[in-house]
């Protein structure tokens, strides 16, 4: 399925376009125009052509309002109908009339809604399937694609720029998770509400974000999908990486079940096997996915054979335990390691000598700088996390700026960071941020980063 | 619809899976026959379309010695059991060995799947096994094997018995072929009993 005029639209129509600020119908056509409802840094107007469609009045924000579709003398590329549901029929006989290049249906009240919602679905995009005229929906946000200045939908604000893209089932989430993002400046290259999947299906903009050039990694919020066969075929051809937050996980036990197969395999148990089958990462939590996403798609995969650097011992066991329950691989350092180590005079006489790597509390950034690089020149270690603790002589920015010359010296090798602390830590983790570093408050989430590295590496 | 024995055996077969020796038998006389036939220890099992967990109701009787243990298990085996339940009955050779299951069906949302697990009567219990979508090769049919707790297990734990790995994945794979290729809904080999190289189903549902 082509999907280029709906990401890469030259021009809009807001079919529903409507005067009341508090109607989606204004948001759209308002998002399009400002890149935003509300001011934030992050939003651009649409650079295309907008068309608003209204017959009930002459203008809304500026823009001219057509009758109909059909009554604009240019091109249509993306058609947005955010008319009442029991309309949208009449107005998909235009759509297609005008050979609008894509569409989507904001509306609700279609298939989410019972029989008759279903029915009247079908029979719209049957209209559509016929000119093979993809539409997103219905039921649905829209989408947003920061790169070519363009938000599709009724969101608040525009999101950061970046090389995640973002396909949900929940609309609602989306709207949220903008917001996150531009307080953790946290980049997105699509945010894609699929809504009810009725044409376009998730594994359609799955294939789609896996050629889009912004794109380095995929996140999912998925409930349902409406083929998992199709899904994993598509999945199967794609090498981005590809995260997962699967919602609804309890077994609903609709049939009665006659096989001991039948009951062990539930619903999500399949789904969860067809997941790690296909090299999806699974996560828990919402947290999880764009922090996960963040890290595939910015940081090189690794082999698992990872060591852990710290200035504080105990926080050296809490990772090590994490990395015992995700299965990442602490290797054991090697004598030459610790000779080098040693003959460095950097150490203080009662570190460690073994991974975890222990610096003692009174660690300051040369000494980090020491042992992060012979860590990481060794062919048998392919993985850093760096633990930073805080006692009165941490540099906190002086460690980050160590930290961030490793990145720099060895490229094919992820440094994960774990700086626990707050405020004292606030300039370090901002430099590492801008830096491209993955930094956390939490041993766990730096374990997991890591961990879904190695299983990216064992992705076959 | 559950499948018919020599159905299911012959389907079984014909994708190079080993079906333990199993006579089936209407009545006591048969039963008798029929263990001579196969040699002592047999296993005496009901055949019913109605009862899935046949060991609940006490259709099972193991390790039966002689003629005079298999009657008495048959006639034990009808105190617990109404005859309109039994359609018949099977007796098998006993074998010893570690028990597993191979089971497929078809699942809504992707299709055909394979799942294999530590098997016997405590399966559900125990919720040691694995999935895949189907068809499967025999490497990631290993990989199946590998991901079950009871793995330390198959390769001779504590020395105990050992297993073929290698071709029980073989035996997988075929399983996961065979979802495929016919009009089945759901199917269980359990148990199979795996023994070095010997492994053999010794009782299966398919459901069309």
């Amino acid at each position: 399925m082509n999907l280029e005029k709906l990401f890469n639209p030259k021009s809009i129509a807001v079919i529903g376009a409507s005067r009341d600020k508090k109607s989606v119908g204004y948001g759209i056509l308002k998002n399009l125009k400002c890149g935003g409802f509300f001011k934030c840094r992050f939003n651009r107007p649409f650079r295309g052509k907008i068309f608003a469609v209204n017959p009930n009045a002459k203008k809304i924000l500026g823009f001219q309002c057509y009758g109909k579709v059909t009554d604009i003398p240019f091109d249509v590329d993306l058609a947005i109908i955010c008319v009442p549901s029991k309309i949208v029929k009449k107005v998909a006989y235009d759509c297609v009339e005008k050979e609008v290049g894509s569409v989507i249906i904001i509306s609700a009240g279609f298939s989410e809604t019972g029989k008759a919602g279903r029915e009247l679905e079908e029979e719209i995009i049957s209209l559509f399937k016929k000119k093979k005229i993809p539409v997103l929906g219905p039921n649905c946000l829209g989408l947003i694609r920061p790169s070519s200045n363009l938000n599709a939908t009724f969101s608040r604000t525009m999101p950061p720029k970046g090389h995640v893209s973002f396909i949900t089932q929940s609309g609602a989430l989306a709207d949220s998770v903008i917001d996150w993002a531009i307080v953790n400046d946290y980049g997105f290259s699509n945010i894609v509400s699929c809504g009810n999947q009725a044409y376009i299906e998730i594994h359609h903009l799955v294939q789609w974000a896996a050629k889009d050039k912004e794109t380095k990694a995929i996140a999912l919020y998925i409930e349902s999908l409406k083929d998992g066969r199709k899904f994993v075929e598509c999945v199967k051809k794609i090498n981005k990486p590809i995260v997962v937050l699967k919602a609804g996980k309890t077994f609903t036990g609709k049939k009665a079940v006659s096989s001991h197969t039948g009951s062990l395999a539930g619903d999500y148990d399949v789904y969860k096997a067809a997941f790690k089958q296909f090299g999806i990462i699974e996560v828990e939590t919402i947290d999880e996915l764009f922090d996960i996403a963040k890290v595939v798609a910015e940081q090189p995969k690794c082999k698992n054979e990872i060591a852990i650097v710290t200035n504080g011992g105990g926080c050296g066991v809490v990772a090590a335990d994490h990395c015992a329950k995700l299965g990442v691989n602490l290797v054991e350092l090697k004598e030459k390691t610790i000779k080098k180590l040693d003959e460095s005079g950097e150490m203080h006489p009662a570190y460690s000598k073994r991974n975890p790597l222990d610096l003692i509390g009174d660690a300051l950034p040369k000494r980090y700088e020491v042992a992060i690089n012979t860590l990481l020149s060794e062919e048998y270690i392919h993985g850093l996390i760096v633990i930073q603790t805080l006692q009165t002589m941490t540099d906190s920015l002086g460690d980050a700026k160590v930290i961030v010359k490793a990145k720099k010296r060895f490229k094919e090798k992820p440094i994960i960071c774990a700086f626990l602390g707050g405020k004292f830590t606030e300039k370090g983790v901002a430099y590492l941020k801008r830096n491209n570093v993955p930094v956390y408050d939490n041993l766990k989430k730096a374990v997991m980063a890591i961990s879904a590295l190695i299983e990216l590496n064992n992705r076959n | 619809m559950i499948l018919n024995f020599e159905d299911t055996k012959r389907l079984i077969e014909s994708y190079n899976i080993k079906f333990c020796k199993t006579e089936f038998a209407k009545d006591k006389k048969g039963i008798i026959h029929a263990a001579k036939k196969i040699g002592f220890p047999v296993v005496l099992k009901i055949v019913s379309q109605k009862i899935v967990h046949k060991t609940d109701f006490g259709g099972v009787k193991l390790n039966l010695k002689n003629e005079n243990e298999l009657i008495e298990a048959y006639n034990e085996i009808l105190k617990s059991i109404s005859k309109r339940l039994i359609d018949g009955f099977l007796v098998q050779k006993m074998l010893e060995g570690v028990e597993l299951i191979i089971g497929a069906k078809q699942d809504e949302q992707f299709g055909p799947i394979v799942l294999f697990g530590a098997g016997g009567i405590f399966v559900e219990l125990i919720k040691d096994f694995s999935i895949r979508i189907a068809p499967i090769n025999k490497n990631e049919a290993m990989k199946m094997i590998k991901e079950i707790k009871s793995y330390p297990i198959l390769r001779g734990a504590r020395k105990g018995i050992y297993v073929d790995i290698e071709k029980l994945a073989k035996i997988i794979s075929s399983v996961s072929k065979l979802i495929c290729e016919n009009e089945i809904r759901e199917l269980d080999l359990n148990p199979i009993i795996a023994n070095g190289e010997n492994i053999v189903v010794v009782d299966a549902r398919v459901i069309v």
